[in-house]
């Protein structure tokens, strides 16, 4: 990833593509990735959506996109995207469409769908080696329908269905490494609280033809109960406690990008949790101090390991 | 025009191949599974220059179907039974897409329990789907529907998926004389697909699918696709009549088998209907007035059509294979209904049979007949009954002493 | 039967208020009906509920066209079209306003037809929205009702308040009972307004959908960007306010961080927010390294804005 055109902020577009008047949340993280990451991309794209919260990004007859969009389901937007990335081949190799009018086709999903219903789905297209983009923007949870537990759902959060003293009691399950597991060309996790990285990502990504995935931390101010002003501080927060690893996987290596500072210097992964309504319960009353230290040993090993 | 023996699903195959078609997303499920095989056979080799691609389920592969179209190129996709029910969703989402594509349905019993063997449960639970459906009787009707299904769902006027649906088995595995249509002569009643307004390219932003909120919106886009669907009723009688011109088989979206001066009649869809033929004719040589109606068309409900071949007779018996629990025979309520809207009164006997591929023989038509005949004279609908002997009962009971069921 | 319709923003507590009410309501002997109406719209949106409420089971369901009792929990709603509030008031309708401004001004600025009562926020309106208002409203609207006693309100905010943490809990209480005792209308009690009549009404103008071809009559948008023409704006309760003698033209940082895209550079490099569209989620505010970005409260800026002032 040295010759980037994305060295600093500065450097990012400066003109956006994605236009307001969206029905997001106020601070919607979700909304943030999908604008980064679509100043790169570029209107020639066609969005596949699967069921969520950005689903209503367009509400008939409103768009804020440039280019195209086309709402599939909540499990088969990969298929979608099968479906017109093949069209358009076709379309290509029959000389019924001109080569310049061809589009890159991106996936865009919640992580209930693309750890959960649509996983199947997301699986068989990186087997079929399909060209496109997919874009998991992760709020940990079941958003669109209030914030129910999700298979990436971070342990000890609460949600709409996990109201008790420990929130949920399970782990949020390694997505990254399932997909890195059908070993795609690029595979990467990305924040908007870092645009730089993102956009690098993605730059790079467009090298690589077949699936590219993202799974983008989504800070949802609504379903974590913060602040919407703190949506990037809740990114950065992820990022410097270690909590969120920015990493990407390419030519058959996983690669961290960023790293928190090592162990005893980084924050504590309460920082990240503390500031956040989800994990209230884990600071009062009374600490929870075997949930809290159990939920740092795991950032710990994971970068022990990552050394 | 050559004539050769085919098998429902190689029929419905060729259709797809005469067609052109240019994409077919593909999942396998007996019985099924021969005409995606075909397809793929005649890819390969060259026979056909289309694309295959193998989906990972029934649901994904309806959702690259319908994108495909969405995107502009001319797509069939083929199911079956649980296959078809599992892709459920995606039938009303990619109708609600308003996207011409042709499913091949090869109907099955559904689970549980889960058997092999035909009836059509499967295709009449998506019925309010938005697809057309499209019945077939025998393996010509496979071929030609496929064509005509075609015609119908890319007619400007229409734009909606439609369904032609045959009998597993009873069609899909079993061989007659096909006559193949020149791929000259089809191009003249298909010509290429013209997506219009379906595409997704660079430069023309387009977004499809879109939610929509509040009532007044939905209803509009769903009555819309209803409007279009009771439309294709005249559609599918000129793209008949031009198909009847150069091909010389006439397809009407209601079949009638001697029914000019019946005054009872069967009523059924699919391929025992030919069955039934055959009952209409032995009875006939025993002095018996009786006909067959079998709708083609189940949606749009070819109504007017029904009413006008069933209004004036003393009875019908309307066999349905398939079973609304709770409820009895989809046909028979849905025909009721029609009749009773247009003031006819026949005596309506309501039979089901032929459930999960079971057989239903000539005596059993014989006997329908005298039943009804016997309930106009009484003046009183009877209750639904099912087609089912004493003997099957002692089979059936046979079994669960095995299986030590008391 | 008594028809109460709620207005106010996402994240305001007004499904809260409008249950306490429902709640409060059913203790008194009455068969009520209560719901939220969601719509796509969130935080900070408009958004309304509804209560009904009778001595004899209810039949009717869904909006409510003619309400005997308008809440509305905030007043920077009255002047929004897109909020409705005033929609099928009519003369005998009461109109209930969690506002510092005087009712009479109130009132003839909104040409309201009925009774309008206000009651006034107990805290400084600051930032943000504020659940605790609508409890003092519902506190209001329940006496202006006239049926129910005060018991039935305080056991119906407890029941309905039941999650919250033990000091909220109390607070809210509280200031519902605040609400409850320092309202009066001086024209009496909600009136509720006499059945419709079967033979005398409005009778529907139904038409015969016509057929349309599927270019026009599938859900597809044909075009790019019309989002512009949802004025998320409207949502705000907070305005950024960009002081250009701090700002430093460092638009990269938060035009990028902005998710709603509603800052853009001017010729000269300097940021200009689309308060067309802002949010106000004050994301830019927070991430401005000069600290170049104010929160002003938006019915302030919106004043000072009619006044002539620059923001
Ligand atoms: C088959 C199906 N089941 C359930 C739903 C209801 N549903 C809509 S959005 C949603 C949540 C999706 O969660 P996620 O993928 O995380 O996206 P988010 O809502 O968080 O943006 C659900 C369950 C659906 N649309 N389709
Ligand atoms: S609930 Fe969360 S993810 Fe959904 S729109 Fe609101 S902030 Fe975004
Ligand atoms: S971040 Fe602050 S200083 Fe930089 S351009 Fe924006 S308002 Fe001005
Ligand atoms: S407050 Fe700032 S960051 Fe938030 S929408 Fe408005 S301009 Fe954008
Ligand atoms: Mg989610």
């Amino acid at each position: 990833m040295s010759e980037t055109r994305f060295k600093a902020l500065k450097d990012l577009p400066a003109q956006h593509l994605l236009l307001p008047g969206t029905p997001m949340c106020p601070g919607c993280g979700g909304l943030e990735v999908v604008k980064q990451v679509y100043d790169v991309l570029g209107e020639n794209t066609v969005f596949v959506n699967a069921a969520g919260c950005l689903t209503l990004l367009a509400t008939y007859p409103f768009t804020p996109f440039r280019g195209s969009w086309i709402y599939t389901a909540m499990a088969s937007a990969p298929a979608g995207a099968q479906g017109i990335r093949d069209a358009l081949d076709i379309l290509i190799a029959k000389g019924r469409l001109p080569p310049a009018q061809n589009l890159d086709v991106v996936v865009l999903s919640g992580d209930g769908a693309a750890y959960g219903m649509g996983l199947g789905p997301t699986s068989a297209a990186i087997d079929r080696g399909l060209d496109f983009y997919y874009l998991c923007y992760d709020n940990e949870g079941y958003g669109n329908t209030g914030q129910q537990t999700s298979a990436a759902t971070p342990a000890g959060a609460r949600t709409a269905t996990d109201h008790g003293p420990v929130g949920f009691a399970g782990e949020k399950k390694d997505l990254f490494s399932i997909w890195v597991a059908h070993h795609p060309p690029y595979v990467a996790t990305i924040t908007s609280a870092d645009p730089v990285d993102l956009a690098r990502k993605v730059e790079t990504a467009r090298g690589h033809a077949g699936p590219k995935l993202f799974i983008a931390l989504a800070q949802c101010p609504t379903g974590w109960h913060y602040d919407p002003k703190d949506t990037v501080q809740m990114g950065r927060l992820a990022v410097a406690t270690g909590i969120w690893p920015l990493k990407a996987y390419a030519g058959g290596r996983v690669t961290h990008t960023r790293r928190p500072k090592p162990k005893g210097e980084r924050p504590p992964v309460e920082e990240y949790l503390r500031a956040q309504g989800r994990f209230d319960h884990l600071f009062s009353p009374t600490r929870n101090e075997e949930a809290l230290a159990r939920i740092q040993a795991r950032v710990d090993a994971y970068w022990d390991a990552a050394e | 025009m050559t004539r050769t023996l085919l098998t429902g699903n190689a029929a419905a195959a060729w259709g797809a191949r005469l067609a052109e078609a240019d994409y077919v997303p593909a999942f396998p499920i007996t019985p099924q599974t021969e005409i995606i095989e075909l397809l793929a056979e005649w890819m390969q080799r060259g026979a056909m220059a289309g694309r295959i691609v193998m989906l990972e389920s029934e649901h994904s592969m309806l959702t690259a179907a319908g994108a495909a179209a969405a995107t502009g190129v001319r797509v069939f996709t083929a199911t079956s039974s649980q296959g078809l029910l599992y892709a459920m969703e995606m039938l009303y989402t990619v109708a609600g897409w308003r996207v011409p594509l042709v499913l091949v349905n090869v109907s099955r019993g559904l689970a549980a329990p889960i058997t092999l063997e035909p009836d059509h449960n499967d295709v009449l639970a998506v019925r309010d789907s938005g697809f057309l459906q499209f019945h077939c009787a025998t393996c010509q009707e496979a071929l030609d529907g496929v064509l005509l299904a075609y015609r119908l769902a890319e007619d400007a006027r229409v734009r909606l998926p439609v369904m032609v649906n045959m009998d597993g088995f009873y069609l899909s595995f079993t061989r007659e004389p096909v006559r193949l249509p020149e791929p000259e002569q089809v191009r003249r009643f298909l010509p290429p697909f013209d997506p219009e307004t379906l595409y997704f390219r660079a430069g023309a932003p387009r977004s499809q699918g879109v939610a929509v909120l509040g009532g007044a919106q939905y209803s509009y886009f769903r009555y819309e696709a209803h409007l279009a669907s009771l439309g294709a009723l005249r559609v599918f009688e000129e793209a008949a009549a031009e198909f009847a011109r150069l091909f010389g088989r006439s397809y009407a979206p209601l079949e009638t088998f001697h029914t000019a001066d019946a005054e009872f009649a069967f009523v059924m869809l699919g391929a025992f209907a030919t069955k039934a033929k055959q009952a209409v004719l032995r009875l006939r040589e025993a002095g018996w007035r009786i006909g067959l109606v079998r709708p083609r068309l189940l949606r749009p409900f070819p109504a007017q059509a029904l009413v006008e071949a069933l209004g004036g007779l003393r009875g019908i018996a309307v066999i349905d294979q398939n079973l609304s629990t709770g409820m009895g025979g989809v046909l028979c309520s849905e025909i009721g209904a029609a009749l009773l809207r247009a003031g006819a009164r026949p005596v309506v006997a309501g039979y089901v049979g032929g459930l999960g591929g079971r057989d239903i023989p000539v005596e059993e038509f014989f006997e329908m007949a005298r039943e009804t005949k016997a309930a106009a004279e009484a003046g009183r609908c009877p209750p639904t009954r099912l087609l089912y002997t004493e003997e099957e009962l002692r089979q059936t009971r046979a079994l669960q002493a095995i299986a030590m069921a008391e | 039967m008594f028809r109460v319709r709620f207005h106010g923003r996402g994240g305001q507590g007004v499904k809260t208020a409008s249950r306490v009410l429902g709640t409060a309501l059913f203790h008194a002997g009455f068969e009520v009906q209560d719901a939220p109406r969601y719509g796509a719209e969130r935080r900070g949106a408009p958004i309304f509920a509804y209560v009904r409420a009778d001595r004899q089971p209810i039949f009717e369901r869904g909006v409510i066209v003619r309400p005997d009792l308008v809440v509305v929990v905030d007043d920077t709603l009255l002047t929004l079209p897109a909020a409705a509030v005033l929609q099928g008031i009519a003369p005998h309708t009461l109109l209930l306003v969690h506002s510092a401004q005087p009712a009479e001004a109130l009132r003839a600025k909104l040409k309201a037809p009925g009774q309008l009562v206000t009651i006034a926020p107990r805290e400084v309106a600051a930032t943000g929205l504020q659940p605790q208002g609508a409890m003092m409203t519902v506190g209001a609207a329940a006496r202006l009702l006239g049926v129910v006693p005060r018991q039935a309100l305080e056991s119906a905010a407890g029941e309905e308040l039941a999650a919250l943490p033990a000091k909220l809990r109390q607070r809210s209480l509280a200031l519902t009972l605040d609400g409850f005792d320092g309202v009066e209308a001086p024209g009496g009690p909600v009136r509720e307004l006499p059945a419709e009549p079967a033979e005398d009404y409005d009778r529907p103008r139904w038409i015969a959908l016509p057929f349309e071809d599927a270019r026009i009559a599938s859900p597809t948008i044909y075009g790019a960007g019309t989002s512009m023409l949802s004025k998320t704006g409207l949502w705000r309760v907070q305005r950024p306010v960009i002081d250009r003698e701090r700002c430093r033209r460092c638009v990269w940082v938060c035009g990028t961080y902005c998710p709603d895209n509603a800052i853009a550079a001017d010729a000269g490099g300097y940021p200009v927010i689309d308060y067309d569209h802002c949010k106000g989620c004050m994301i830019c505010l927070v991430n401005c390294p000069s600290h170049a970005i104010a929160a002003v409260v938006e019915s302030q800026a919106r004043e000072a804005a009619a006044a002539g002032d620059a923001p």
